[in-house]
């Protein structure tokens, strides 16, 4: 089969997957559809049929840095600093203090495994470790919008224990992407350019440089014409471009694009239109890096490798259940969000598989285990992850259900008794206006039942 | 200045990402994609006041940013993007024939017919006289015998006749532009692309036996020449079976549906040995009018898909421009560039008249067909892979002829639809806006 065939099929696959398999295990089933694409990624790559050839996945090159780099400004979608500041300070400190608890014990426990497992001193499989724990820190907010869907939107402003996990969703995302690109950059060749070598902190830099001077030609490009086809030239040229230019540095595309979705969300008066071009792209393009990097996955014998894996599932699982309660304990906070809300954050996604994609193609170290671990948690977690989110939020959600029942009742009699007994005070005024609400007065429809 | 301070930004970014990247680094093919689509857009829009249209702005991007410019987008770079040079013409020949209704054809489809037959014979019999005539003026032809003098001034011919339905439908889609001129237009383009592939391969079998190639190439086949038109409306209608059955039952994400299926008719066609553009535009027409009236939706999809697209694909044709290999062979392309011309106006103007068109349309219509691009490009090649040694230079000189033909058609095509009067009032002002003073409250 030819390379560009394959293409066609893998965008194919992804594109029905998307629109007829996800929303229908969504919706039936409450499953977030997604992981099964990574193993049949490794059904069709060289360890198993051998249809993706390692060529035709090198030819897939773009498609995999542009599908790592959408997720970049996929996550910063979210932070329109004008919604951000409407949430009160708690679940930030909350979900930094988890992320930065779960990204340290991962980075410890992860460095200690490799170095045991591969007979090498920690110093030497630091960065590894790193890279390990900031994959860790992500959870995918796919199980929330599964589980509580539209209704989830609105109950997060009144449900504390859903704008938890929203909020931890995001930060959890944010510095996932924050500490992984410090770290490749960390990591980045040290040949003298011109006149030395750049500095870690001037590659973070070059990095995020890209992200702005991305989000600026957008605004540039665009214009005061907002038409659709504008959007899209000027959006995808965008993205495009700084995805290219990270990638061609060996830098963090993901970092950069995280960069140029902040600048994006927060300097457009309307982002609607941008989120719904990324919202199009973002699923399709998550199952063809599902394929592909399924398909690029090469297992190693080597049995502390394995060790290395299952240490990472569970240490990232303990610490996140934990971690959170002890977190949300010492923040005061478990009245309104329990201690075991950390069980929505088990999931990992789409920027799980980015991020470990993005570092394994490179060939830097221990890439081949670092992809297993993430590829591991994804297809252990992410399948069920709305369940997971719906069993930590649900039982503090159902009273607040029955008390916003309780209270509409409550509202319905007041209405009622006041309708009846003072009907003048309801009357319209003389010029025709009514200062009252308009079904007051009119008759109601029956109630279904009665009918 | 907006459109400037985008292109010195852009500018700086390349420069600076290539220094970061040092001499060792690989291609960045995905950055000079995005490069290019905002580069070769901003050009575009940077022309577009003075009255040319954007895609000349394209090609010059094409030109200022490729080998024989700055090198941003060097050869090897080339190589890569070609992919999208396939979407693009893909995607250009599927949008050409959801464009065509039923009952327009109907309606037109004999007055086309018309005008292709007597502008086809006109065209070819004129640059094919021209190169017998010039033929002192070509080192390769100048002492040949007589046999490969008329074998070679026909393939060129055959080449030389060919129009672009890439640059028609671009111009189009920037245009908006509908009126009879437009459709008119669109249609003997269409038309002549089939009839061109039949008279190449004729010609070429032709010039085989006048001039064999060095090594006796086998001659061409009836049965593959049947196979690449036949093979292409069945596969067409095949795939455009397909496409009307998922508008009329699925109908959604059409943006990234339209992509994907221009994709696959294009590494289908491939596969298949079928002309790519005719396999597309079979699928367009088929699925344009069996998909339950939901091809509209389709086409509009497809058009936003096609946008960027678009771009970089008249972005890299610029880019195999080289103004430096046009310039010693002036002498001989211009006479061939203004004798194309002739023989075209000179075709329309019969043809029009046989249909009994008003002057009007056919006066203007021909203006439209002066543009060459992917296909002739492709055809050229042929040659040269055919001829290797005597090929060349006709091939430079018909990339030449190709390049003057790029460049200038889609001006003069925008001034046919302009005295016709199918340009909106925005469009046809275009032009007027530069170094006109600023209207009261302009600020």
């Amino acid at each position: 089969m030819t390379t560009p065939l394959l293409l066609i099929l893998v965008a194919a696959v992804a594109f029905l997957a998307t629109h007829v398999v996800y929303e229908w295990l969504a919706k039936r089933l409450l499953i977030v559809s997604g992981a099964e694409y990574l193993v049949l990624g490794v059904l069709l790559g060289p360890q198993v049929t051998g249809l993706f050839t390692p060529a035709a996945i090198e030819a897939f090159q773009p498609i995999i840095i542009l599908g790592i780099g959408w997720m970049g400004v996929a996550v910063a979608m979210p932070l329109r600093l004008q919604r951000l500041v409407r949430i009160p300070a708690v679940p930030y400190r909350t979900a930094l203090v988890e992320s930065l608890l779960t990204f340290g014990v991962v980075t410890a426990g992860a460095t200690s495994a490799i170095a045991y497992a591969y007979q090498v001193p920690w110093r030497e499989v630091l960065a590894a470790g790193g890279i390990l724990g900031a994959i860790a820190v992500a959870s995918t907010p796919a199980g929330l919008d599964v589980a509580f869907g539209e209704r989830g939107k609105d109950a997060a402003r009144r449900a504390p224990v859903l704008l938890q996990i929203e909020v931890a969703n995001h930060l959890n995302a944010v510095v996932s992407v924050v500490v992984f690109g410090i770290i490749l950059a960390v990591m980045h060749d040290t040949v003298p350019l011109m006149v030395r070598a750049l500095t870690t902190t001037e590659w973070v830099v070059v990095t995020l440089g890209i992200g702005v001077v991305g989000g600026t030609v957008f605004h540039l490009f665009l214009g005061g014409e907002q038409s659709a086809d504008r959007l899209v030239i000027s959006l995808g040229g965008a993205i495009i471009l700084a995805s290219g230019a990270a990638a061609y540095l060996e830098l963090s595309p993901t970092l950069a694009l995280f960069a140029m979705g902040v600048v994006l969300v927060n300097s457009m008066r309307n982002p609607g239109a941008v989120q719904d071009v990324l919202r199009a792209g973002e699923r399709p393009l998550y199952y063809a890096l599902l394929l592909l990097a399924g398909a690029s996955w090469r297992p190693d014998s080597n049995i502390g490798w394995w060790l290395v894996i299952m240490h990472y599932v569970v240490l990232r699982t303990l610490t996140k259940l934990w971690g959170t309660g002890i977190v949300t304990w010492v923040n005061g906070a478990q009245q309104s969000v329990g201690l075991d809300w950390g069980r929505a954050l088990i999931g990992q996604g789409r920027l799980t598989i980015a991020l470990a994609f993005d570092y394994s193609r490179r060939g830097l170290p221990y890439g081949d285990v670092i992809f297993t671990c993430a590829a591991v948690s994804v297809l252990f977690t992410e399948f069920f992850a709305a369940r997971f989110v719906r069993a930590a939020a649900a039982p503090l959600i159902a009273p607040l259900e029955s008390i916003s029942a309780t209270t509409g009742a409550v509202l319905d009699t007041v209405t009622e008794t006041v309708t009846h007994a003072l009907p003048s005070f309801l009357q319209p005024s003389e010029d025709g206006s009514a200062d009252r609400p308009a079904d007051v007065s009119e008759p109601k429809p029956a109630p279904p039942g009665d009918r | 200045m907006r459109r400037l301070v985008i292109l010195l930004i852009l500018f700086a970014v390349m420069r600076g990402v290539f220094v970061l990247g040092g001499p060792t680094s690989g291609i960045p093919t995905l950055m000079l994609f995005g490069f290019l689509i905002l580069a070769a857009y901003s050009v575009g829009e940077l022309v577009k006041p003075f009255g040319i249209p954007k895609i000349v702005g394209y090609l010059i991007a094409g030109i200022l940013f490729g080998p024989p410019g700055l090198a941003y987008v060097s050869k090897p770079a080339l190589t890569e993007l070609t992919p999208v040079s396939n979407l693009a013409i893909a995607l250009i020949a599927f949008l050409a024939g959801a464009e065509l209704q039923l009952s327009e054809i109907r309606e037109r489809g004999a007055a086309i017919l018309k005008m292709v037959s007597s502008e086809l014979v006109l065209t070819f019999a004129a640059i094919a006289g021209t190169m017998v005539l010039l033929r002192s003026q070509l080192p390769i032809l100048a002492n040949a015998p007589a046999a490969e003098v008329v074998a070679f001034s026909l393939l060129f011919a055959s080449v030389a006749v060919v129009h672009s339905p890439a640059v028609t439908m671009a111009l189009l889609t920037e245009t908006r532009a509908n009126g009879p001129v437009a459709r008119y237009t669109l249609g003997v383009v269409l038309v002549m692309d089939v009839a061109v592939v039949l008279l190449f391969s004729l010609v070429l079998a032709v010039a085989r036996s006048l001039a064999p190639p060095a090594g006796g190439a086998e001659g061409v086949q009836a049965g593959a020449v049947l196979w690449e038109i036949g093979g292409s409306v069945l596969v067409g209608a095949v795939l455009g079976a397909c496409i009307a059955l998922y508008l009329r039952f699925i109908s959604r994400e059409l943006f990234i549906f339209g992509l994907l299926m221009a994709l696959l008719g294009s590494e289908v066609a491939r596969i298949l040995h079928v002309e790519t553009l005719l396999t597309l535009l079979v699928a367009g027409f088929v699925a344009e009018n069996a998909g339950g009236g939901r091809g509209e939706d389709l086409r509009h999809a497809m058009e936003r898909a096609a946008a960027p697209v678009f771009v970089v694909f008249f972005a890299l044709a610029g880019a195999k421009i080289d103004p430096r290999a046009v310039l010693p062979l002036l002498p001989i392309v211009i006479p061939v560039v203004l004798v194309r011309m002739a023989g075209i106006y000179s075709g329309m103007r019969l043809g029009g008249k046989w249909a009994g068109l008003p002057t009007q349309v056919t006066g203007n219509a021909w203006l439209g067909l002066v543009s060459q691009a992917g296909v002739a490009i492709g055809l050229a090649t042929v040659v040269a892979d055919v001829y290797p040694s005597r090929g060349a230079p006709l091939r430079a000189l018909l990339m030449a002829t190709i390049a003057i033909n790029e460049t200038i058609g889609p001006i003069m095509f925008r001034l046919g639809l302009k005295r016709a009067g199918e340009l909106t009032p925005s469009e046809a002002n275009a032009g007027q806006s530069v170094g006109s003073p600023p209207t009261a409250g302009a600020h």
